[in-house]
């Protein structure tokens, strides 16, 4: 697909930048979304081609505006949606559920 | 979808996937011959960058059979094709640009992306 991923060649994103002494994660979340993956390729779940491609249909503005672990992120969504673990109705439930118990505990 | 249980989930990750398959027709084009990049435009997974379509290459390397992304990523089956490396200079991508005029790009590209040069 003619996607926003497709950038070569493409002018203005500036330098690539580097960090230095990059940690492999920058937090318990991206260590968490690295392993679902992991385990989605062990399952047979995303064969290579079909992660990418689950990368791929991301939102473009989010695509560009967000570090390398969401869209990871977004793969371990889609993929789920697309091998029918669950529906983005329940994902959604389950987020307001978890948003609700934590407003609950600071409350 | 397989099951796994949790003392089979190391090997699983750790054990490569093989892409490669056995050549079942000889390959369309030979080291040397010059191709033209078709103008494809699937909605679905390609791995064709779009800077390269329409432009004139030459074949690098026949590098043997491989599966084809642009079905195994809609689970549509390997439908293993001969994949080339094929080398385009700077000039023929983007014409008349800030680089070097001797720089070249290495592309890998399934046989199904690419067409003879006629002459």
């Amino acid at each position: 697909m003619n996607g926003i991923h497709d950038v070569g060649g493409e002018h203005g994103f500036g330098a690539v930048t580097t960090e230095a002494n990059e940690p492999v994660f920058h937090g318990q979340w991206e260590r968490d979304v690295f392993s679902v993956i992991g385990i989605y390729f062990a399952a047979g779940l995303c064969p290579l081609d079909e992660f990418r491609h689950s990368i791929e249909v991301m939102d473009p503005a989010e695509y560009l505006s967000t570090p390398y672990y969401v869209h990871w992120l977004r793969a371990a969504e889609n993929l789920a949606f697309w091998n029918g673990l669950f529906t983005p109705e329940e994902l959604q439930a389950r987020i307001e559920e978890i948003e609700a118990h934590e407003k609950r505990e600071s409350a | 979808m397989r099951l796994l249980q949790a003392n089979e989930v190391y090997d699983a990750i750790r054990t490569p996937t093989n892409f490669t398959r056995e050549e079942t027709e000889p390959p369309r084009f030979t080291v040397g011959q010059e191709v033209v990049v078709r103008n494809l435009n699937p909605r679905g997974h390609t791995r064709l960058p779009r800077y390269a379509k329409g432009r004139v290459g030459v074949i690098e390397r026949h590098h043997g059979c491989f599966v084809f992304p642009d079905t195994m990523a809609h689970g549509k089956g390997p439908h293993p094709q001969h994949l080339y490396n094929v080398r385009f200079t700077l000039t023929e991508l983007f014409g008349d640009h800030d680089g070097n005029a001797a720089d070249t790009v290495y592309i890998d590209m399934w046989e199904s992306y690419l067409d003879p040069v006629t002459s």
